[in-house]
């Protein structure tokens, strides 16, 4: 079971449930999409990086 | 022309459309409940309601296919009936699941504490699973709410 995949996955279903749910031209959908994505995947790795210190 | 007319003159697709400030017709949100989507499609919103209805199609299949629990309430756990109405947003994907677990009648005769919602707690993927269902179903119920928005006309 690969971990960083399934992130992806989710952060990908949950980026364009959104961008679809709040947005409604393409460009603003795919600005949407693009920051919530990045924002979950990015922050989700930063997060994992600094709790690697603690047990 | 009235907001009454504009939505008369949309047929089918304004026929479950309330004017401004009623309330949107509760067969058409029980409707956007039980199948994913399905309220966008009959409003005309068929782009996003395809869209909806595959995202929350693949979180739930995702959910499941990860040994995920289909929440079911416990006795002495007030949280379990979150998870419940978490997982019970996902309309009939939910429900098909528990009658393949439970059968009609284990699910008539188990309710609410002896249902079975599936998954194996001691599985790698159980906790993934669960979060994916409970997701799946929250999207859902999102979609309700946009439903009833697009319906009273308070949006797009």
């Amino acid at each position: 079971m690969d971990h960083l995949f399934l992130m992806l996955w989710h952060a990908l279903l949950v980026s364009v449930f959104f961008a679809f749910l709040w947005r409604s031209t393409p460009t603003g959908r795919r600005k949407l999409f693009l920051k919530t994505f990045l924002i979950m995947v990015v922050g989700a790795s930063v997060l994992g990086w600094l709790m690697y210190p603690f047990p | 022309m009235t907001a009454a007319d504009k939505n008369t003159s949309k047929g089918k697709a304004g026929k479950d459309k309330a004017t401004d400030g009623q309330r949107a017709s509760w067969r058409l949100l029980a409707v956007a409940w039980f199948i994913p989507g399905s309220g966008h499609w009959l409003l005309g919103k068929k782009k996003r309601a395809i869209v909806f209805a595959v995202v929350i199609l693949c979180g739930f299949v995702t959910g499941v296919l990860f040994g995920g629990e289909i929440g079911t309430p416990k006795p002495q756990s007030p949280f379990s009936w979150l998870a419940a109405l978490a997982c019970l947003g996902n309309g009939v994907l939910s429900l098909g699941r528990l009658v393949w677990l439970n059968g009609v009648g284990g699910l008539l005769h188990g309710f609410p504490f002896a249902i079975q919602g599936g998954g194996n707690p001691s599985d790698a993927g159980f906790a993934y699973g669960n979060t994916f269902l409970y997701t799946a179903g929250l999207m859902n119920l999102l979609t309700i709410l946009d439903v009833s928005d697009i319906a009273r006309g308070q949006k797009d």
